[in-house]
């Protein structure tokens, strides 16, 4: 009987060792470990010994069993670990994925959500006013003189429409600081007396002008921040800009503010950004060091009387700069011709 | 305006030891940009751009007194030195000219009537000329070109006798009259603008150009010299009609000071006496009937303080001021400043001086901080539109769609609609863009056509479209439109990615219909109203367009739970045999009236009469027997049949 196991364990192991395929295994294994395999039947044979041998021979068939049952474990991984390596093998990864679809968001999309998203984080609203104004909004509110070049009809777009007494013609917003009055307004009609007026607006919207070039064309954006409130000041007008000009275009850049002339802020400033190319040394693409970014002032006491805030009690700052330009300012984009942003050449539009 | 002016011209006036690069940052900083600094000969040019604020820097004596303060204020020595002129009498006391002024078109004229010699050149003022992009033509007109870069008021010179005059009457130009300018071209003027005429014919085009028939010749032997202080608005009217924008015409659009008219002519006088043998055959004219009013304001220190956003000390703030030309006074708290003329129509309140204050002390010097103030608007995001656009413009990226951002103007033939409901430009850039468009789906498509190559194309925008009303502003309404060209894209397609974005923006109530106005698709609905359209406009395009506004009126963000089923579905598939006339959602409709226990049917497949449906039936309370399926099951093959006359198909 003991010879017969050893036997049955010396022919499995050999079989479980020349196994060629997984198939094979399945066979010996069935083969001696089966309801009718040879290791079973020999297991049903030990009743018949006798009771001293018994116990003895029990603890070799065991040990036979296991032992067959080791190596087929080790065989059976030794063929699932070839076909992993045979399935890598398959797998040429150079060759494409399978992608799911993506489209494109247009860039001035892209620039309009960074741009949301910085100014929300120090908690300015977003804020949308008509793109088709009156004269009123656009410039007499903000302090325009009725003949100041802006108001004629070389800058900016007429609606043929009849002129309002009060309001004035019909136009094409020409800035956004058009929302400037109209918010002003907005918050002082639902503000209680004994509450504060405090503003923290952000105007982005389509903007018109008549011209068309290089860095110019007829529709484009803007962003206009307006900042209304006790003691609002220049050196706060200073934070908010350099909170901008690091979150958008990086730490390594930085702000400035220069005199400069517009008719709805008093002071005026000219908001420069350092040069992203040299980094302020001065190069081709900049002025020493410096590109202009746009406007910025401290709101006139005309403007906010116009939204019936009292200059006396409140100051604000605002900005309103454009979308596509601080789009062009960043470093590496090198878009050297603002019309491509609306030529919709698909070419471009897929590059981003 | 951008000015052009010499280093060495400059230094005339200004006495300092700071470098070209120093003054130019210095005055950028400051005051008015100094856009670059050029080599010319052995000498360097400033590019400044002058904003229309301060016509008083647009000069050389205006920038030499400009800067003496900038870079005195920032701890450099420098000095203006204005130049010296005496008044000069005349030997001579003959009247050869009158001159008949119109106080509401001329503030001020000032003119010297003189002998001259055609001379060459000399060779510096040639050079400076040209330096700030003026072309030297000869003596007697470089002397005026010369005098307008130096002080900065225009001037002009006539030839005595081919003026053929003793009386020039300023008066308006009546619309239709004829003139040529000096560079024989010819002009009809619009009217209201402002000329001199001899009695005769006009003579000049005043603050814009000379005239032909007036103008000095190589062969001139007495002149006028000639200065005018205009009304701007009628300079800059006239200048943009005619399209005449010389750099007189750009000055005297800008109110210039009177008084620099004076010392304009002054200068002249004294450039013809000394380099054109230049001889007063008169007393010189000076005709002024109204002098602006000295002006005085004062402003608080706590006003200065809150902003600027820091202590300053009223000492300091008037000695910028001082410096600058203001005349001040310290009184208790406040500051009293009164306006050097040539500032009289940019210094008018006090946050005119607050300006002054803070740029002389410098934006640099002051420190950064964020405003502490936050709005205490809640914000309701299910109403806020920006959100939701967000939301939408990420799914159809997502979706493989590629956003476009097309002009809101376009062309007639672009134009949707009727055209007398159509907001109308009244000066458009070209009849491409007229109209103010009333869909965005032309655009778009243009934007196809004009990308040919491509052969599978998504395209989406979201802008607003405008209608007319009858009073008041046009309407604005938000539009989402796509255009789709492709192979493989259906009108189901277009229906599911709308029906997609609906249940993705929570709204239930979404139905569509066949289109009203006729062609291939449909209508969408939501909550019974028409929202927007399906348009199969070709084999292979597609497009829709959905009021956004109306959209998000139904969007939402409220969940709502509901239990977790219990017990397991049923599944089974019911083929059908029916008329290709009725549309599929009344079958369905039709199948779920049968029984509570129908919790979902869709449409698995059809081919010509014979459509399959998925039906999915649910117990929440126990597990479905066959039994309780067969009957509902015999119900839904009873009513198709009575209905719609269908068979099973087995």
């Amino acid at each position: 009987m003991e010879e017969q196991l050893i036997g049955i364990k010396n022919t499995a192991l050999s079989f479980i060792l020349e196994a060629k395929t997984l198939h094979e295994l399945e066979e010996t294994k069935l083969q001696f470990l089966g309801r009718s395999g040879t290791l079973t039947l020999a297991f049903k044979d030990l009743v018949k010994l006798p009771m001293e041998k018994r116990k003895e021979v029990g603890m070799l068939a065991n040990e036979v069993k296991t032992a067959i049952e080791e190596a087929l474990e080790q065989k059976q991984l030794q063929f699932l670990g070839n076909q992993k390596k045979e399935q890598a093998k398959k797998i040429d990864v150079t060759e494409p994925g399978e992608k799911p679809s993506l489209g494109h968001l247009h860039l001035i999309t892209q620039a309009i959500e960074e741009i949301t998203t910085i100014f929300e984080g120090i908690g300015f609203q977003r804020v949308r006013y008509p793109e088709i104004e009156w004269d009123w909004y656009a410039f007499e509110a903000l302090n325009f003189p009725e003949s100041h070049p802006a108001r004629d009809d070389w800058e900016t777009f007429f609606v043929d429409e009849d002129t309002d007494p009060k309001m004035g013609p019909v136009i094409l917003t020409p800035h956004t600081s058009s929302g400037q009055v109209r918010e002003m307004i907005n918050v002082v009609k639902s503000h209680s007396a004994e509450e504060k007026i405090q503003i923290k607006m952000l105007n982005i919207a389509k903007c018109y002008r008549r011209q068309s070039d290089v860095s110019h064309t007829q529709m484009f954006h803007q962003f206009e921040g307006l900042v209304v409130g006790k003691n609002i000041a220049i050196t706060h007008l200073k934070g908010t800009l350099d909170y901008f000009v690091k979150s958008y275009f990086g730490e390594k850049r930085k702000a400035r503010i220069r005199p400069y002339h517009f008719q709805f802020t008093e002071p005026s400033f000219e908001v420069d950004v350092s040069c992203g190319v040299c980094l302020g040394k001065g190069c081709k693409l900049c002025k020493a060091g410096w590109l202009e970014m746009g406007g910025a002032g401290m709101v006139h006491p005309n403007v906010l009387k116009a939204g019936g805030i009292d200059p006396k009690k409140y100051t604000g700052f605002a900005f309103g700069w454009g979308v596509e330009r601080v789009l062009m300012m960043k470093d590496d984009i090198e878009i050297d011709d603002l019309r491509l942003l609306y030529s919709n050449n698909l070419a471009f539009l897929e590059q981003f | 305006m951008d000015i052009k002016i010499v280093d060495g011209h400059l230094r005339e006036f200004l006495k300092t030891k700071a470098t070209p690069e120093k003054i130019a940052e210095t005055l950028s900083l400051a005051s008015v940009s100094v856009e670059r600094i050029e080599k010319f000969g052995n000498d360097l040019v400033y590019h400044i751009e002058i904003t229309t604020n301060r016509p008083d820097l647009a000069s050389v004596i205006g920038i030499a007194k400009e800067t003496a303060a900038v870079l005195s204020q920032s701890g450099i020595n420098a000095v203006y030195t204005p130049p010296v002129l005496p008044n000069p009498k005349s030997a001579i006391k003959e009247k050869p000219i009158t001159i008949n002024n119109n106080p509401q078109l001329v503030r001020r004229i000032n003119a010297a009537v003189m002998e001259v010699a055609m001379r060459e050149t000399p060779q510096y003022i040639k050079e400076r000329l040209e330096a700030s992009g003026i072309r030297s033509l000869n003596l007697i007109i470089d002397i005026t070109n010369y005098v307008m870069l130096t002080i900065g008021h225009p001037t002009h010179v006539f030839d005595l006798d081919r003026l053929n005059t003793s009386e020039l009457n300023i008066r308006e130009s009546k619309k239709g009259e004829k003139i040529t300018t000096l560079d024989k071209k010819e002009y009809i003027l619009p009217g209201g603008d402002i000329v001199a005429d001899n009695g005769k014919e006009i003579v000049d085009l005043l603050g814009i150009m000379g005239l032909e028939n007036s103008v000095v010749t190589d062969t001139t032997k007495r002149i006028v010299f000639f200065i005018n202080n205009n009304d701007p608005h009628k300079i800059r009217k006239t200048s943009m009609t005619l399209g005449i924008r010389t750099e007189a015409a750009q000055l005297n659009e800008k109110s210039l000071d009177p008084e620099l008219s004076y010392t304009a002519l002054l200068y002249g006088i004294h450039l013809y006496e000394t380099v054109a043998e230049g001889k007063l055959l008169a007393d010189i004219i000076d005709i002024y009937p109204s002098k602006p009013t000295p002006k005085t304001i004062s402003v608080t220190k706590e006003k200065i303080d809150s902003v600027i956003g820091i202590d300053i000390a009223l000492t300091k703030a008037q000695s910028i001021l001082n410096s600058l030309g203001f005349e001040t006074k310290i009184d208790a708290n406040s500051l009293l400043a009164a306006v050097p003329k040539s500032r009289m129509d940019d210094v008018e309140k006090e946050e005119d001086l607050i300006e002054e204050i803070a740029r002389m002390y410098g934006y640099h010097n002051l420190p950064s901080k964020l405003p502490q103030i936050m709005s205490e608007k809640p914000r309701h995001l299910e109403k806020d539109i920006f959100f939701w656009e967000k939301r939408v413009k990420d799914a159809l990226k997502y979706w493989g769609f590629t956003e476009t951002y097309t002009y809101s103007m376009v062309s007639e033939a672009m134009y949707e609609g009727p055209l007398e409901n159509a907001v109308k430009l009244k000066n458009p850039l070209g009849d491409d863009y007229m109209y103010m468009r009333a869909t965005l789906v032309p655009s778009l498509l243009k934007v196809i056509s004009e990308n040919k190559q491509y052969k599978e194309v998504k395209l989406f925008e979201l802008a607003n479209v405008y209608h007319k009303k009858p009073k008041g502003l046009p309407e604005e309404i938000p539009m989402l439109a796509a255009v789709i060209k492709s192979s493989s894209f259906s009108f189901y397609h277009a229906k599911g990615i709308i029906e997609q974005l609906a249940k993705d923006l929570g709204i239930k109530d979404l139905s569509f219909s066949p289109p009203s106005k006729g062609g291939v698709g449909a209508d969408v609905i939501i909550g019974g109203k028409e929202v927007g359209a399906i348009e199969v406009l070709e084999e292979e395009l597609i497009d829709f367009e959905i009021n956004f506004e109306l959209l998000i009126q139904h969007a939402t963000l409220h969940k709502k739970y509901l239990p977790l089923p219990k017990y397991p579905p049923v599944i089974e598939d019911m083929a059908f045999f029916i008329s290709e006339d009725i549309s599929t959602g009344k079958i369905i409709d039709l199948i779920r009236e049968q029984s509570p226990l129908i919790k979902d049917v869709s449409l698995l497949d059809r081919y010509k009469d014979s459509r399959t449906f998925h039906i999915l039936y649910q117990d929440p309370t126990k597990n479905l027997a066959t039994a309780d399926i067969a009957s509902i099951r015999e119900k839904i093959t009873d009513s198709l049949s009575k209905k719609f006359n269908a068979s099973p198909k087995l």
